[in-house]
């Protein structure tokens, strides 16, 4: 069978089954079942965002291509800049902690764990009665795509897998070429500043601290995976320190933007409030 | 390249110095001098994942130089970028590649390689800048010697090379290919990714069609339009170069790695399969006096239906020499071949199959390379003259629309005429059913006949020069079979010429009725491709961490050749202090080869000296790679991959460079 078939089966699967769970645990069969109501309304009242979103990953997929070239033709070379930099520090890092159980951890944060990250925030949101977190989240996404590919563009650097295979092992697709499938259908090799892993997974991060009041079991697991999926970045040697560093600044910056857009009043011809969720929103500001 | 340190704050205390002292005189002849700046120099080479064995010897040549105190950055690019930058753009410092010879070649490769006069162009024409009027007049000469003649010449040749070192030999590649014999074989008689290797393969009948394996019969429903039953075959290769399914332009250097798939589009007049020259698009050749190539073509047609003439012929030759036909006022040359068509003075059309060569005096063995330039249609290329430009403005009067066309819809006459392409994903070609080795295999009648004169046209080219002898003093060929001029020369350009010179195995061939090439993202992913059953071989470089995941695919294995693609180090010699060759070759002792050749390659290549390492018997004595693991002229300073600082340094020293307090070389603004 195709890889690339068999790794999208069984990434369905796994993300699949973790909403499920998460879902009843984390939001609760009740909202779960109230969600079923307010779908389309809800979707509808945050379609421009949506749109935008969809804009943003479609000019990726298509675009990808092409821009790359041009960061090949016109970018900045960084691999040796980022190189000078920081050093052997991947390198560091595989040298003092690789095992076989962590390899196969972190594999699996990176792939199945990240999607599932990326995914329950959506729907945990859009349980809410209000829509203003999910029209951030949903911002904050597509300002994270969008930026991350200027940013590709503007530099063209390969990750320490890459330049130092002498050093740092491709652990990922060494253990399983089947993933490479897979990524190398959404990325490029030479796309690595920001890691957009990092920075998408920090984004989640950062909205579960700021809605903890309405998912409290929420945060602390958002905390652990998307930990997990920034430093598997880097155990995984497909990413630069430089590049998690560059990840978490464009995440907090994605974030802080998306709460300037979307202000808790747009809700306003929304028939439901709920005071908590405006809370944790102008909380955050 | 180099930096300079402070010097803002240099020229603040000059001008306090002005103010305060006032004798200008004296600030004058201080701040005039330029200060020596700390030298940095950029390697430009391929990510792991397209090449892993580049970026490992990048990283030991800038760890050891680190050491010593030449500061050194890696870059990594793709190849296609990386080829752009050293031999388009000449905009380099140091690069490692490898050279683009898969092949044991003959030393007059070295011409167009390191000759000063193709300095200023491009290609893989001395991309280096390198100039040596003793190497020049050594090139020159190994062209026209004969025998034992031209082998001392080229010894001398070689070790005047590597005594300048343009650029450091590093290993010969052990070329590793993952392969299926389930449908296909004859893998590994030939190196797989050459030419003459996919033409070799055999297919393995309809034997595998009637198991009815899913991964077959997924390949071949596709064909099975066709209605040929046992021919409806597809190989299926996998590589991690995406070129190929970009661009088809015979000419790009940029886009050719072996040039093997445009080798299948468009067909050469001679072929060398090691020493055995055969006639492919030319049916016979003729060396009437010696230097005149006299050649008859086959009766072939272009993949649109067009006769190939004559006249396309010498439109090719032309047409390399200045791919602008006149239209510029400097020719601009065709960035590949230049070696080959620069031996050839003028060729011109005598009837419609016939073409006369006006060679130099150069030995027959030097004269055949001539004839190893893909033919190109005039009707195509003729349109192709005009000086490139972007949204019709002029980017650059030296390129022509030729040049730098993608070729999307080669036309060809050879066995493979493309059929369809997605970009940076896969490539399909179809069977060339008018090519003439596909007519060879379909005159069952006449083979037997044709063989015995298969034999004798098959003429075989020893080093020594002896049949060249005979031929050029026999200057009215009486007898010289060797050329197989005398049976086919006269008027069966047609009928059964069509297998003539055609040695056995290449006929009926391709064994495949479709060639797919699909994109991997990595060596390793490509290796678990054949081992899925996905893919027939490999078609890219794998490095020796995908080897151990074959041992666990069951049905593929392993085929390992040496290469004459060898690993070097290449110097931009216009650059200070690129250009001194004392530096260059305390440089080559950084590297250490056999260390490289064990971890790196891990055993998977050879250490050498000479470009020509892979043909032995031209390798003089005292290049030989040594009993004891070192390299003859440049040994490695140091000891078990400890490179000794110090003895670097003084050899440096020696040179006239000196080092900064911090132990820095220091370099003059260049």
């Amino acid at each position: 069978m195709n890889p690339l078939v068999s790794v999208v089966g069984r990434l369905a699967l796994w993300v699949g089954s973790m909403l499920l769970v998460a879902g009843v645990a984390v939001i609760g069969p009740r909202r779960l079942y109230e969600l079923w109501d307010g779908l389309v309304p809800r979707l509808w009242r945050i379609r421009y965002s949506l749109v935008a979103l969809g804009i943003v990953l479609l000019a990726s997929a298509v675009g990808r291509g092409s821009l790359q070239t041009v960061s090949e033709l016109f970018g900045l070379q960084m691999t040796g800049f980022i190189y000078a930099l920081e050093g052997n520090f991947v390198a560091w890092v595989q040298a003092t902690f690789v095992v076989p159980e962590l390899t196969i951890y972190f594999s699996w944060v990176y792939v199945y764990g990240y999607v599932f990250l990326l995914s329950f925030p959506f729907l945990a949101y859009l349980a809410l009665p209000r829509t203003t977190m999910l029209n951030r989240l949903v911002i904050a996404y597509a300002l994270n795509y969008a930026i991350g590919l200027v940013l590709y563009t503007v530099v063209f650097a390969h990750g320490p897998r890459n330049l130092m295979p002498d050093m740092v092992t491709s652990l990922l697709f060494t253990h399983n070429p089947d993933f490479m499938a897979l990524t190398s259908e959404v990325n490029e090799a030479a796309n690595v500043f920001p890691s957009l892993h990092t920075s998408l997974s920090v984004t989640v991060l950062t909205f579960a601290v700021l809605t903890r009041r309405e998912y409290p079991l929420w945060t602390p697991i958002a905390a652990w995976l998307s930990t997990s999926v920034v430093v598997a970045t880097m155990y995984l040697g497909i990413h630069w320190l430089t590049d998690v560093i560059g990840g978490i600044a464009l995440a907090l910056g994605s974030v802080a933007l998306a709460y300037r857009i979307v202000d808790p009043d747009d809700d306003a011809e929304s028939p439901e409030t709920d005071r908590e969720v405006a809370a944790a929103g102008s909380g955050g500001e | 390249m180099t930096r300079q340190i402070g010097r803002r704050k240099a020229l603040a205390g000059v001008g306090t110095a002005v103010l305060s002292a006032g004798c200008i005189g004296r600030v004058r002849n201080i701040a005039g001098r330029d200060r020596p700046g700390q030298l940095s120099l950029e390697i430009n080479t391929m990510p792991a994942d397209n090449d892993p064995n580049g970026i490992r010897i990048a990283r030991q040549l800038a760890e050891n130089a680190e050491a010593v105190g030449i500061e050194m950055q890696i870059n990594t690019m793709s190849l296609r970028d990386l080829r752009r930058r050293v031999l388009l753009n000449h905009n380099f410092d140091i690069y490692v590649g490898q050279f683009r010879e898969a092949e044991p070649f003959d030393p007059d490769v070295l011409y167009s390689l390191t000759h000063s006069r193709f300095g200023a162009e491009t290609g893989w024409q001395n991309p280096f800048g390198f100039a040596d009027f003793g190497v020049d007049e050594l090139l020159s000469e190994q062209r026209t010697a004969e025998g034992d003649r031209r082998r001392s010449v080229v010894s001398e040749l070689q070790e005047a090379l590597v005594d300048r070192q343009p650029f450091t030999v590093v290993a010969f590649p052990d070329a590793l290919t993952a392969i299926r014999d389930e449908r296909f074989e004859g893998w590994g008689a030939q190196q797989p990714l050459s030419i003459e290797g996919l033409l070799g393969l055999e297919h393995r009948g309809s034997s595998g069609d009637e198991t009815g394996d899913d991964a077959e019969t997924d390949g071949d429903t596709e064909t099975d339009g066709d209605g040929d039953e046992a021919d409806t075959a597809t190989l299926e290769l996998v590589t991690t170069d995406q070129r190929v399914t970009e661009n088809w332009n015979p000419i790009a250097p940029e886009y050719r790695r072996y040039g093997t798939f445009t080798s299948l589009l468009y067909d050469q007049l001679v072929r060398m399969d090691g020493d055995e020259a055969i006639p492919w698009l030319a049916a016979a050749w003729e060396r009437s006096d010696p230097e005149t190539f006299e050649v008859t073509l086959r009766d072939a047609q272009w993949h649109d239906g067009e006769p190939v003439s004559a006249d396309d012929v010498a439109f090719t030759y032309e047409f390399l020499g200045d791919t602008s036909m006149g239209n510029v006022e400097a020719p601009v040359p065709a960035p590949r071949f230049r070696g080959r068509t620069s031996l050839v003075q003028s060729v011109t059309a005598v009837d419609d199959a016939t073409v006369r060569f006006e060679i130099g005096d150069v030995s027959r063995r030097v004269g055949l390379r001539a004839l190893q330039v893909p033919i190109l249609p005039e009707h195509v290329w003729r349109e192709r003259t005009s000086v490139a430009t972007i949204a019709g403005f002029e980017f650059d009067g030296e390129t022509t629309e030729a040049v730098v066309s993608n070729n999307e819809n080669p036309v060809g006459s050879g066995p493979m005429r493309l059929v369809e392409a997605t970009a940076e994903e896969s490539v399909v070609f179809e069977r060339n059913a008018e090519h003439f080795l596909v007519r060879a295999g379909q005159d069952g009648g006449v083979e037997t006949e044709a063989e015995t004169g298969g034999e004798t046209t098959n003429a075989t080219v020893s080093d020594d020069g002896t049949t060249n002898m005979t031929t050029s003093d026999g200057a009215t060929n009486g007898g010289t079979t060797n050329d197989g001029t005398t049976e086919s020369g006269d008027g069966d350009v047609t009928g059964s010429s069509s297998i003539d010179g055609i040695p056995e195995r290449f006929r009926g061939k391709p064994a495949f009725e479709r060639l797919r090439v699909e994109v991997a993202p990595s060596d390793i992913a490509a290796v678990q491709a054949v081992g899925d059953g996905l893919a027939d071989a490999t078609f890219s470089n794998l490095g020796p961490d995908s080897v151990p995941r074959l041992g666990r695919e069951a049905d593929a294995r392993l085929v390992s050749t040496r290469s004459a693609a060898f690993y070097h180090i290449g110097y931009n010699t216009r650059r200070a202090p690129l250009s001194n060759p004392r530096f260059r070759g305390v440089l080559a002792s950084l590297i250490d080869k056999p260390l490289l050749v064990d971890e790196a390659f891990e055993g998977y290549a050879q250490p050498a000296a000479s470009p020509l390492a892979a043909s032995p018997e031209w390798v003089p004595e005292g290049l030989q790679w040594s009993e004891d693991d070192t390299d003859p002229v440049h040994p490695f300073l140091g000891e078990d991959g400890a490179v000794d600082v110090e003895a670097a340094r003084d050899e440096l020293r020696e040179a006239g460079y000196r080092f900064g307090e911090n132990g820095r070389l220091l370099s003059r603004d260049q």
